[in-house]
């Protein structure tokens, strides 16, 4: 029975973990017009541990010695996250079906990297976060080259391998250092000790490593250079994965480690950490602007949202302690949820124009949209005025969250750099509605997936932009339960 | 009776999107008339707004109800007399405008409609919030249609024109979100009591660093909306390329939400910066009125030419907010509905000629007068409204305007009122060369085949013939309503101090 109990909070893993064996098994015994059936395994599974999620909900408790942590707040970021898992495996099969890639494979791994997300997410201790984290990206690395006769997914797929390995390395280094100065690797231990140190030299060495891997694999400037290639390079459906459920476990990440760990000298990594927020959005922004290949714009455009992101973590850097620094944490937590929606049904919409694979995401292909398929068109220019932060959308609220957030902890310069920043954004996530509502469509329009699953992942996503905006009071009371128990 | 009227006016449009949506696209009749019907609506319910009893409470029809309690923003509505005549010319100006374009709009008209009730929608919002936070949303939700509008109906420079729009007015309220925040917490942090309402939060003495810096940010966002010089420069290229009933609203409504906001948020919020800062504003708004009179006058473009009037005229409604005194507060309200009115119906009379001609070259005109009758005494009503003869509206707005002026300092006044000369030049000068003079050899190719102004035409400038005239009549009609919240203001401000212990090198 003890084993019951330590395995219990572990439901949702476990629902997880069995889902991809059983879809591996699955997959080998299906005949070829079957394997459609996948998907809706995968979603009932994904599902499933979704339901699990509210019955281990209050658990605030770690299992195997300290290891692992179950509290509200991982809870959430797997509530997240198997959103996500839903979404991907909505969009993912119809561009797979066109290029034949595996559909069984594509299942499964996407559910191995959420198992990853799940143990990065609940990491109390540096070891399991370090086995969480490559859980996670390892399976990016493999869905990134996913298309493995085309070799822009390729490079991609193995630029984003060196350096994912290399950050990883990075990280790694910086938790040996960690655990040299703090002789513990469990992450409330090393809070402990830094509590009563003064800031040594070592330490200071330990947190660059820390936050260079951190920042490294959230794709923050000037840590980014593998994101374009490996997103522009992955087919995508998993682009649209991979720039936000990397991007949750990299902030899960960033989260455990400098909140959990080095929240007791945060003063001493918040300068880096404005630093880096102000650079990276501003960074992602411009360059974006200069981009006409859809793909690639999203890619720079994600960077920019890393940067919005880092400012909620500089507020609560900022904040010292109580309510005010709680809420930085949500409003970071807040971002990641709206973030995902609209990010991965953006990159849905621009999969869902290369049903002729040999479009590549060019602007030219969203000419005169709004004439060919009102509906889809509006959507994306709804995701996208959500991308900007224009109300009534998740989107904007999210922005607004970080905004008041920073506000609130005395950086209101931040805050400025954001409003700024969503300006310039405006620029080139607008040129895509003006190309869609105002220029005439090409001579050969790219043809348009209308497959079912898309469009319903696409209604989804849209319906919860509004909603969403709208109405964010229950998601903002959810994150102060998440919360409350924290600090 | 308690029917949440400013919810109707505001969202009534909304169902009216929601009609359009089911109708097949190229049924263009019924699209029109839905349209206008749930435009005539909002009007409709917007009449019940005369019951504004001006001796009672500050803001009345007011609907309150929670919104997002985790911030304390609320679902605030509420009208004084100064949202009331707002209000009241935008339903108006959007009916106007919406039955106006029956003729000129032929194509994606289904998009149209919907883009010009959701215009509305975030219009009106504007002018009836009463918590700031709800206020932003309907001011973002305005912008939108708008660039879809002149982006997609407008004319051949129309994107560049419309991102020009689109990214000047976002930097200026991204700015304005940032101090709206920043007040909203800082009474939060003082006072236990984080909320965005606008009741709560006048009144509330705001740290003068706090106030200078939030009032610059207030005053990009408004300044660049109404727009003041030197960051009028996205007005001219809008105007030119928006199609007609864009620039019918733009002028006539669009650009009231600047003048709106520093009336209603700015300067009662924030009135120790609002004091300090006056004689700067003051300052920039006689440039506005002088560059704009001075430009207009030599552009050969018909439209310009008006949208530059523009300029000018509104920077005598920042000029009579800011010498804070019972005439020029007055005679801002009153000359931004005049304007909006007048310019309006300029726009729409422009529209009229180049429905026939596709031009609006000045040089391309003349002698219209034979061929045109009708038109151009409609269009005389209005140069002469621009000019602001005596027994019309313009006359009213720019006298109190100058009076409260002159009330300030003499000087001012009498640069003012230099100008006043000015658009009666350019505006009788343009009167001149467009109907008097010889018709121009390119004018002559159309000559068989224009037409006078058709019943569709008369139907939509006979409100505004109306208005324009009965204003200059009976300005009481309007003046009655904004005088109790013009004494408010200019309390708010005479009891202000001005910043102390903090100033800016300006």
């Amino acid at each position: 029975m003890d084993y019951f109990n330590e395995l219990f909070p572990l439901m949702p893993e476990l629902i997880l973990a069995t889902l991809a064996l059983v879809i591996i098994t699955t997959d080998l015994f299906l005949r070829r017009d079957l394997k459609w059936i996948l998907t809706p395994i995968t979603i009932f599974g994904l599902l499933l541990a979704g339901l699990a999620l509210p019955i281990v909900w209050d658990t605030n408790d770690t299992v195997f010695h300290g290891f692992y942590r179950v509290d509200n707040l991982s809870l959430f970021i797997k509530g997240v996250a198997l959103g996500i898992g839903v979404l991907s495996a909505l969009f993912g099969p119809s561009y797979l079906k066109v290029r034949r890639l595996p559909l069984g494979e594509f299942n499964a791994i996407l559910v191995f990297a959420l198992l990853g997300l799940f143990a990065l997410a609940s990491a109390s201790d540096l070891i399991t976060l370090f086995v969480g984290l490559e859980l996670m990206v390892m399976p990016g690395y493999v869905l990134t080259g996913f298309h493995k006769t085309n070799r822009y997914s390729n490079e991609g797929g193995l630029k984003y391998f060196l350096l994912g390995s290399f950050a990883s390395a990075i990280l790694l280094f910086g938790i040996s250092w960690t655990f040299g100065l703090t002789g513990t690797t469990h992450l409330d231990g090393i809070a402990q000790a830094l509590g009563s140190a003064k800031v040594s030299p070592g330490l200071l060495v330990a947190i660059g490593f820390l936050t260079v891997g951190a920042t490294f694999k959230a794709a923050a400037v000037p840590f980014h250079y593998w994101t374009p290639d490996a997103y522009q390079g992955a087919p995508t459906p998993i682009t649209g994965f991979l720039s936000v459920g990397p991007k949750l476990g990299a902030f899960a990440l960033l989260i455990r480690i400098f909140v959990d760990g080095l929240g007791p000298i945060r003063a001493d990594w918040l300068a880096v950490m404005a630093v880096l927020a102000v650079v990276t959005m501003t960074g992602g922004n411009i360059v974006a602007l200069t981009q006409s290949n859809v793909k690639r714009m999203l890619a720079y455009s994600s960077i920019a949202h890393t940067g919005y992101i880092l400012a909620g973590l500089a507020a609560f850097a900022a904040a010292g302690s109580g309510k005010v620094a709680t809420q930085g944490i949500q409003s970071v937590l807040f971002y990641l949820l709206g973030y995902s929606v609209m990010n991965i049904a953006a990159f849905a919409v621009v999969g869902m124009l290369q049903r002729d694979t040999h479009r590549h995401g060019g602007i030219g292909s969203f000419a005169g949209l709004a004439r060919r398929d009102p509906w889809r068109a509006a959507a994306m220019a709804i995701l996208l005025l959500s991308l900007t932060g224009i109300p009534p959308t998740v989107g904007f609220f999210a922005k607004l969250y970080i905004m008041i957030a920073t506000v609130d902890a005395g950086l209101g310069w931040l805050a400025v750099a954001i409003a700024l920043n969503a300006a310039l954004a405006a620029f080139y996530y607008l040129r895509i509605v003006v190309t869609m509502y105002m220029r005439e469509p090409e001579d050969d329009p790219a043809p348009i997936d209308n497959a079912a699953a898309g469009n319903l992942g696409l209604l989804l996503s849209v319906a919860g932009v509004i909603v969403l905006g709208l109405f964010p009071d229950t998601i903002l009371t959810l994150l102060q339960r998440t919360l409350g128990t924290l600090f | 009776m308690n029917l949440p009227i400013l919810s109707l006016v505001v969202f009534l449009p909304v169902v009216g999107v929601a009609v359009l949506i089911a109708i097949p696209g190229d049924n263009h009749r019924a699209i029109r008339w839905v349209a206008l019907l749930a435009a005539l609506a909002s009007f409709a319910f917007s009449l019940a707004l005369i019951g504004y009893k001006t001796d009672g409470a500050e803001f009345q029809f007011v609907e309150d109800y929670s919104w997002i309690p985790a911030f304390g923003m609320r679902y605030t509505m509420g009208v004084d007399g100064i949202s009331t005549v707002l209000v009241l010319l935008t339903t108006v100006l959007s009916v106007v405008a919406i039955f106006y374009s029956w003729g000129p709009i032929q194509v994606r008209v289904k998009e149209y409609y919907a883009s010009m009730l959701l215009l509305m929608v975030g219009m009106l919002g504007v002018f009836v919030s009463l918590d700031l936070f709800l206020f932003y949303v309907f001011w973002e939700i305005s912008l939108i249609p708008m660039y879809l509008v002149i982006g997609i109906w407008g004319g051949p420079r129309r994107i560049y024109a419309t991102m020009k729009f689109v990214i000047y007015t976002l930097v200026g309220s991204l700015l304005m979100l940032v101090a709206i925040l920043a007040v909203a917490l800082a009474h939060g942090n003082a006072t236990g009591d984080f909320t965005f309402s606008y009741t709560a939060l006048r009144g509330f003495g705001f740290t003068s660093g706090l106030q200078a810096l939030a009032f610059i940010a207030f005053f990009l966002a408004f300044a660049i909306k109404v727009p003041m010089w030197p960051l009028h420069t996205w007005l001219p290229d809008a105007h030119v390329e928006a199609p007609t009933a864009g620039s019918i609203i733009l002028a006539g409504v669009l650009l009231k939400l600047g003048g709106y906001g520093f009336l209603r948020f700015a300067v009662p919020l924030l009135p120790d910066a609002a004091k300090t800062y006056a004689p700067f504003v003051i300052g920039l708004a006689i440039v506005a009125i002088l560059y704009g009179a001075l430009v207009a006058m030599v552009q050969p473009d018909l439209k310009k030419l008006v949208a530059y009037s523009s300029v000018s005229h509104m920077g005598f409604v920042m000029l009579g907010v800011f010498v804070f005194n019972m005439q020029g507060l007055q005679g801002a309200v009153f000359q931004m509905v005049s304007h909006g009115i007048v310019t309006g119906a300029l726009f729409l009379l422009v529209g009229v000629i180049y429905e026939r001609t596709h031009d609006r070259t000045i040089a391309h005109m003349g002698g219209l007068n034979g061929r045109l009758p009708q038109y151009a005494a409609v269009f005389g009503l209005f140069t002469f409204a621009s000019i602001g003869l005596p027994g019309l509206s313009g006359f009213i707005g720019e006298f109190l305007v100058l009076l409260g002026t002159f009330r300030y300092n003499g000087y001012v006044a009498a640069v003012t009122t230099f100008v006043v000369i000015l658009s009666a030049v350019y505006m009788l000068w343009v009167f001149q060369r467009v109907f008097f003079t010889i018709p121009s050899d390119w004018m002559r190719r159309f000559w068989p085949h224009l037409t006078d102004m058709n019943r569709n035409e008369w139907l939509a400038v006979a409100p505004l013939i109306l208005l324009v005239v009965a204003l200059g009549v009976f300005p009481g009609l309007v003046l009655h309503l904004t005088d109790a919240p013009a004494r408010r203001i200019l309390d708010a401000v005479n009891g202000a101090n001005g910043l102390t212990g903090f100033t800016l090198p300006w």
